[in-house]
């Protein structure tokens, strides 16, 4: 099974789970508890699987990204899971991490920040290797100077200079 | 849980002062100069659409800040904050993983589609992606009226904060903010919005950083002291989801990590970049760039709650005071002043963006869809922006609540009809022309309608669930239902190049 089957499935399941913890809220009575649960499994697997499938290239994987992404998934899921499971902020402040209960300084710090900077850098450090080298770059535009895709195949669609009455409703 | 206003709807209190007025006149000359600049160099509709397909990074990634972050960061959503708690930062959260998020998802590939056609909007990607011009045309119209309702809501939110600067009345700040945004993006295109985003942009981030820091020192003298005396007062207050229930803060959560790859004032930006490779960088610069600008954000919503528990502040009349009752109370005026213009700064940036994506989708999506198009994108794409300013200047004139739910459609507006037939539609080729339709179609109905319903009180969603979040996961389900359906015809739906851009 490659990667962007992976993602994709991924993403079909989260997008269920979402679906469901939205649908319970219609039940009499409300929410039931596991909705909340439901929704931290399809916020945390959702992005993921998005990030995964931009990333996975068709016939291959992501490389050294599996690790920053089951890194993200793991803090999604890790923090929101804390954070319902923990008790309400203590009224005394006794315990406060980096100046917030533990609970807040979970969401906040863990995932507010800490994927700002370990994604964009694992963007960065990978972006030659996985989104986008200097040969692929080169490919796409030796195929537009060819005029085609690369496999010699016209292009008809919509975008394509002097065609676009060519495309299809 | 109603969908809040995410941006300013009702009077801020008058902060007419010399200081105030001054910065706010030397930010609109600096304003007015960049357009003046910008004009000379648009000469084509894609210098006026792309801004000629040649800025660099940085000015890439901070316009594209301006254009996500409008006046709501600095107003409303420490207001918000102050109301509802830390339920308030699910709203900001989802920065940390977007832009990184939007550089795998749509980044490189709208901007190698820009590079294999000539692409200028974003509904030409969807028309390409599935060689149809029927999901191009709902697209555009999808874009269309979002972008007027946004527009209208900003240019509302943008007149109250002329009016509290200038004291002129809010029907002719309405009339001077729209007139100051129309003449730079009018004459100059999204070439003079993107600079005029970069100097906003940093003075937004500016602004936003050295407030944060006031923010701090008032509360107490850091995060600690302020957590204690709220704890003590309200410790729901600091609870993980505020006062939110935790379905609802998640439901933001979704709506605004996901919806994110589906603004078009803010992806659009992604053609305008001169070198695909300059992309490496983005998602670094980007999120810096949005965490300072949101640091405002946070401080003065935490800030404001801690002095109103120790009795330095009366309990605020309106949440939507909070940022103002601070910067005229705790910060030098200069600095109030600077604030005060980077809200307007916020607001025209997010307004500049609109104005070409609603004036593409005229003058060139639209056309498109009808096998048709402009002889003369540069002019009509000029005279497109002048009338949907009007359109939107005279809207936001209308009674309020006619304006806010026009504000509403927004956000989700744009994810429901987008995310699933651009963002992954873009990255997976079993995806259908169908499917596209059907899911542009699904969040085109679903978001009207039930907004429509929601707010006038016709139904009533349960506690938790937002239309934009029941709209957008719908609008996903449905494009791989029926792109599940219909997948025979995926290979038909596929021209070359632009499997060739999926494939790299």
């Amino acid at each position: 099974m490659t990667v962007r089957r992976i993602a994709l499935g991924a993403l079909v399941i989260s997008s269920l789970v979402i679906a469901a913890a939205y649908a319970s809220a219609f039940l009499p009575g409300g929410a039931p508890g596991w909705a909340p649960w439901a929704m931290v499994l399809g916020n945390a697997a959702m992005p993921v699987a998005i990030m995964l499938l931009g990333a996975a290239r068709r016939s291959g994987g992501v490389g050294r990204l599996a690790i920053p992404f089951a890194f993200t998934f793991l803090l999604l899921a890790g923090g929101f899971g804390v954070a319902l499971l923990l008790p309400p902020a203590d009224p005394s402040g006794s315990t406060l991490i980096l100046g917030l209960p533990p609970a807040a300084a979970v969401v906040f710090y863990g995932i507010g920040l800490l994927p700002l900077f370990i994604l964009p850098l694992a963007y960065a450090w990978t972006f030659d290797e996985v989104t986008l080298s200097e040969a692929d770059l080169q490919r796409v535009r030796a195929a537009v100077a060819r005029g085609g895709g690369g496999e010699g195949e016209e292009v008809t669609g919509v975008g394509a200079p002097g065609t676009t009455s060519d495309a299809t409703v | 849980m109603k969908a809040f206003a995410l941006l300013q709807s009702a009077a801020l209190p008058p902060i007419t002062q010399p200081a105030v007025v001054g910065v706010a006149l030397a930010y609109f000359a600096g304003v007015a100069a960049i357009g003046a600049w910008a004009t000379r160099k648009t000469r084509t509709a894609r210098d006026f659409f792309v801004a000629g397909q040649r800025i660099g990074l940085f000015p890439l990634a901070l316009a594209a800040m301006a254009a996500t972050v409008s006046g709501f960061a600095f107003i409303g959503g420490p207001g918000l904050l102050y109301s509802v708690g830390l339920g308030a930062v699910f709203v900001v959260l989802p920065a940390a993983i977007t832009s990184a998020m939007s550089g795998w998802v749509l980044a490189k590939r709208l901007r190698l589609l820009a590079e294999v056609r000539e692409l200028i909007t974003v509904p030409d990607a969807i028309g390409a992606r599935y060689r149809s011009r029927l999901a191009q045309g709902l697209a555009a119209i999808a874009i269309l009226v979002a972008a007027i309702g946004y527009m209208a809501t900003n240019i509302l939110a943008l007149g109250l904060v002329i009016d509290a600067i200038f004291g002129i009345g809010l029907n002719r700040a309405i009339w001077l903010g729209m007139g100051i945004t129309l003449a730079y993006s009018a004459s100059g295109g999204i070439l003079a919005g993107v600079y005029a985003d970069v100097f906003q942009g940093t003075l937004m981030a500016v602004a936003s950083t050295l407030v944060f820091l006031f923010a701090l020192q008032a509360g107490g003298g850091g995060l600690e002291p302020i957590s204690r005396t709220i704890l003590a007062a309200d410790p729901a207050f600091l609870g993980p989801w505020g006062k939110l229930s935790p379905l609802a803060a998640l439901s933001l959560f979704f709506v605004f990590t996901v919806g994110t790859l589906g603004q078009p004032h803010v992806i659009h930006k992604f053609y305008m970049l001169r070198d695909p490779r300059r992309l490496r960088w983005y998602p670094l610069v980007m999120a810096l760039a949005l965490m300072l600008t949101l640091l405002l954000y946070v401080g003065v919503g935490l800030a404001v709650k801690a002095l109103v528990v120790r009795g330095e502040l009366a309990p605020l009349a309106r949440p939507d005071d909070a940022t103002p009752v601070f910067l005229l109370r705790f910060t030098p005026i200069l600095l109030a002043a600077l604030v005060f213009s980077g809200v307007a700064a916020a607001i025209m940036s997010t307004v500049n963006s609109f104005m070409n994506v609603g004036a593409a989708a005229i003058t060139h999506d639209l056309p498109v869809a009808l096998g048709r198009r402009v002889a003369n994108e540069l002019r009509w794409g000029r005279i497109s922006t002048v009338l949907i300013s009007v359109a939107a200047a005279l809207l936001a004139q209308l009674p309020g609540t006619v304006v806010a739910l026009l504000g509403i459609f927004g956000w989700g507006l744009f994810a429901s009809t987008l995310v699933p037939a651009l963002a992954i539609g873009l990255n997976w080729e079993g995806a259908t022309r169908e499917g596209a339709i059907a899911s542009i179609a699904t969040g085109l109905v679903f978001t009207l309608v039930f907004e429509s319903l929601a707010y006038f009180g016709v139904y009533t969603f349960p506690a938790g669930v937002t239309v934009s979040g029941l709209a957008l996961v719908l609008s996903i389900l449905v494009f791989f239902s029926v792109s599940w359906l219909t997948r025979r015809n995926a290979d038909a739906a596929l021209d070359a190049d632009v499997r060739l851009v999926m494939e790299v």
